[in-house]
């Protein structure tokens, strides 16, 4: 799966947790999840386990502490499916 | 370092189910803080409240370090409770005209210590029926520090940040008998007080979550 396309279903696992449905629409891989798309840090672990569900991978803490903007996410799940990568 | 940092966790928002799950929690807390959870005084609180307490003494200590390190990642399971304390006395229940603030009444709180790399910090924590608040201090008798929570009608994200703003202001006006208050925030995100254009060194932390608003901040008189 290439980053694009990662990138494009990020977007519905982030949907349900910003309200900045445009800001959404438009995220590139310098978003940051709380500054600009105004997610609670509250639901930041919701969307962890989320992706873990679109995905079918496993995000370790480690990795989840890096999930703070969408360039890192990207990174991270495409380490999970790509592991040789 | 002067600073100050608090969370607010809405119980009404949370997902209860998801939160039982070791799948969600093991992501928040270590194995050690989960052992805190069989003390007797502990142990009383549902087992998801417990867990969203520790996030909340953990966003606070992020929030706090924050400030002085503004490239901080949060980073939930390397900032860790090392003892929680419930309270002795029964904690006051609700809100007093939509509003609680820790320098109305004297009351007890769920306290601990704990510690990010060298730092050690002590935080206070008051559990209602609809939400969790937390501050954090450098000296556990929290002096200087105060915090306040706030029920809003609004959980829409604007209305949460200008409610959140507005309710440490009003708190600020009477302390420092101005109107000229307003709030900022620097490109880290940390929120700062300026009188007119005049940067004020009193440390602010604002939270939001659903129905609630809460502020802490560091100010000696």
């Amino acid at each position: 799966m290439d980053r694009t396309t990662i990138l494009s279903e990020l977007k519905k696992v982030l949907a349900p947790y910003t309200e900045d449905k445009e800001m959404l629409n438009g995220i590139n891989e310098n978003t940051d999840l709380i500054k600009d798309l105004k997610i609670n840090s509250a639901n930041l672990v919701d969307i962890i386990i989320d992706a873990e569900s679109q995905y079918n991978i496993e995000i370790d803490f480690d990795a989840a502490e890096k999930m703070y903007n969408v360039g890192n996410c990207i990174d991270i799940i495409s380490e999970k499916l790509n592991p040789t990568v | 370092m002067k600073s100050t940092g608090n969370d607010i966790i809405a119980l009404n928002a949370i997902d209860i189910q998801r939160t039982n799950t070791p799948a969600f929690y093991s992501k928040i807390i270590t194995a050690a803080e989960q052992a805190l959870y069989r003390e007797p005084e502990v142990s009383a609180l549902p087992f998801p409240v417990f867990v969203w307490l520790l996030w909340s003494v953990k966003e606070s200590v992020y929030k706090y370090l924050k400030r002085a390190d503004a490239g901080l990642i949060f980073p939930p399971t390397k900032i860790t409770i090392q003892n929680i304390t419930a309270p002795r006395k029964a904690p006051v229940a609700g809100l007093t005209n939509s509003v609680w603030e820790s320098d109305r009444i004297e009351e007890d709180f769920y306290a601990g210590e704990v510690k990010f790399n060298a730092h050690l910090l002590y935080f206070r924590s008051k559990i209602d029926a609809e939400f969790i608040a937390t501050a954090v201090s450098p000296v556990p008798g929290f002096e200087n520090v105060y915090w306040g929570v706030k029920k809003i009608d609004n959980p829409g994200q604007e209305n949460q940040s200008r409610q959140a703003r507005e309710f440490v202001l009003q708190k600020l006006k009477l302390f420092l008998l101005t109107d000229d208050l307003s709030i900022d925030k620097t490109p880290a995100g940390c929120p700062i007080v300026l009188k007119g254009n005049e940067q004020l060194t009193i440390p602010v932390s604002l939270s939001h979550h659903d129905h609630f608003v809460a502020y802490s901040f560091l100010l000696a008189r």
